[in-house]
């Protein structure tokens, strides 16, 4: 394994997204935690990349970005400010705990370690913007106008609970 | 030249030249921000019968701006007690970053881009989107209701304008066939898009606008309902970050426009002699007068008509236009 300068990339990204991940666990403050996030998913479009993945890095990070902050505005409205976790678990928990994200390390080492991924030669990489808009209104139409039936169900659904809201409040006045 | 570097393999000498570029770039752009500003107050002067900036550096107050960066530098750094600290202080960075990152996809001449991206202009709007971030985190790390109330309405006008950018768009993309602003660019070469897609031009117009926090949608800083938005309690340097970021996302969304719509670098028929940065830097300049001019002439609308006509306008529009341009797209390649 040399040094190259994607290993290098890539170790950077994984840290970040590592960091991320566990900084959103163990912050305190809703908003801190969501820029914690923010860190996380962007380094993961960055794998992407690294992956020759460029549109799903982009897409990645389109919705990401839109969906955070909005999650922010959430984190803002519906939390307490002075609010703060507590701190639960006792030393017998942290103890069992510990061993088993052990023993999950280890079943996953010894799993991955000799793993033989057969390198195949795929076209995959390239313009696969084109690809990706190619497998989805030829072979995968069906599912892709199911998600988008969901979707518009989720909406509707969204704008209806918005609406009933508004009337019992009147009813109220 | 930038295209054999962009191939060249990864090494520390590439690496140095990458690395003086983007400094070379970022120069260029504050000088851009620095001429962009003065130009405003001149035009916005001229347009409201006054004179603007007069006094340093000559008739044309050339150095005004200069003299206004150097204040900026020398003043107190302020960050108040109840702030949220960590925040306060990264809030200008993730919101500056984004701004400078999205110009290196945009290609000012067929020789001079920094990154020839296949998905250029999806990475443009996504990475833009990310300014938001820093806009809201901002707003709440300040810790006061006016920045709290300006960062809310930034997320809600950004989140949703965006939706109308895109669409609109989509109809270029359509017709060039492409996500790579290259290509957008060459698809041009026999008729500008403006020509083609006129309603999408205007529609993106608006929604950039929006997108850039101007007037008339300069809700997240209108100064007589919030006084100053989202930066009311950053000074210094720190609110010179977030200026930065708006007048570079200016250069950014003008030399987006000149691509998608304007032709790029292309030249007008018969006069192909004049080289493309000259074109560019044109078109680019007609773009920023249009933004300075709709700045100075429109009042700040209010936010539920500014949410309405974001969704009850906008949006279908944008979708009558997609729909349009896939038709007729058809129908001429059809006949």
């Amino acid at each position: 394994m040399s040094l190259s300068g994607e290993m290098i990339a890539f170790i950077m990204l994984s840290l970040v997204a590592i960091i991320g991940g566990i900084l959103l666990i163990n912050l305190t403050k809703v908003v801190h935690m969501v820029i914690a996030l923010v860190f996380t998913f962007v380094s993961v479009a960055g794998l992407y990349v690294l992956l020759s993945a460029e549109f799903l890095a982009a897409v990645q990070i389109l919705i990401y970005s839109g969906a955070i902050t909005i999650i922010m505005l959430f984190g803002i409205m519906l939390t307490r400010h002075n609010d703060s976790n507590e701190k639960t678990a006792g030393l017998w928990r942290k103890l069992m705990l510990f061993a088993g994200i052990a023993g999950f390390g280890l079943a996953v080492y010894a799993g991955i370690y000799n793993l033989d991924i057969p390198v195949q030669e795929t076209k995959l990489h390239e313009d696969n913007t084109r690809q990706i808009g190619m497998a989805l209104y030829s072979d995968h139409i069906i599912p892709f106008e199911l998600t988008s039936v969901l979707l518009l169900a989720a909406l509707i659904g969204a704008i209806i609970l918005a609406k009933k809201d508004d009337e019992e409040k009147e009813g109220e006045e | 030249m930038v295209e054999d570097l962009l191939a060249s393999s990864p090494g520390l000498l590439n690496f140095g030249i990458f690395f003086l570029l983007a400094t070379v770039l970022l120069l260029v752009i504050l000088g851009f921000v620095t001429y962009a500003i003065l130009a405003e107050r001149k035009v916005m002067g001229f347009m409201q019968l006054r004179q603007g900036p007069n006094q340093v550096g000559g008739r044309w107050g050339l150095l005004q701006t200069v003299a206004d960066v150097l204040k900026l530098l020398i003043k107190e750094d302020t960050i108040p007690k109840a702030a949220d600290k960590p925040l306060f202080i990264l809030a200008p960075v993730i919101a500056f970053a984004p701004a400078f990152m999205v110009v290196a996809v945009i290609p000012f001449t067929d020789k001079l881009q920094f990154a020839d991206i296949g998905v250029g202009l999806l990475y443009y709007i996504a990475i833009s989107g990310l300014s938001t971030v820093g806009i809201v985190a901002g707003g709440w790390a300040s810790n006061n209701k006016y920045a709290l109330l300006g960062g809310m309405r930034a997320a809600a006008q950004m989140i949703s304008y965006e939706i109308p950018l895109v669409m609109s768009v989509l109809g270029v993309i359509l017709l060039a066939g492409s996500l790579n602003l290259n290509d957008i660019v060459d698809a041009q070469s026999n008729g500008w898009f403006i020509l083609k897609q006129p309603i999408g031009f205007i529609i993106f117009l608006i929604a950039s606008i929006a997108e850039l926090n101007r007037t008339p949608f300069d809700l997240p800083e209108a100064e007589s309902e919030l006084v100053a938005g989202f930066h009311v309690e950053y000074s210094g340097f720190r609110w010179a970050f977030f200026m930065l970021s708006e007048y570079v996302y200016l250069f950014a969304m003008a030399s987006l426009t000149t691509v998608l719509f304007l032709g790029g670098w292309g030249p007008l028929p018969f006069m192909d002699f004049i080289p493309g940065a000259v074109w560019f830097s044109l078109k680019f300049s007609l773009i920023v007068f249009l933004l300075i001019w709709v700045r100075v002439t429109l009042p700040r609308m209010r936010a539920d008509q500014l949410m309405e006509f974001g969704w009850k306008v906008l949006l279908p529009v944008a979708l009558a236009n997609i729909f349009l341009t896939a038709l007729l797209k058809e129908l001429v390649d059809f006949m």
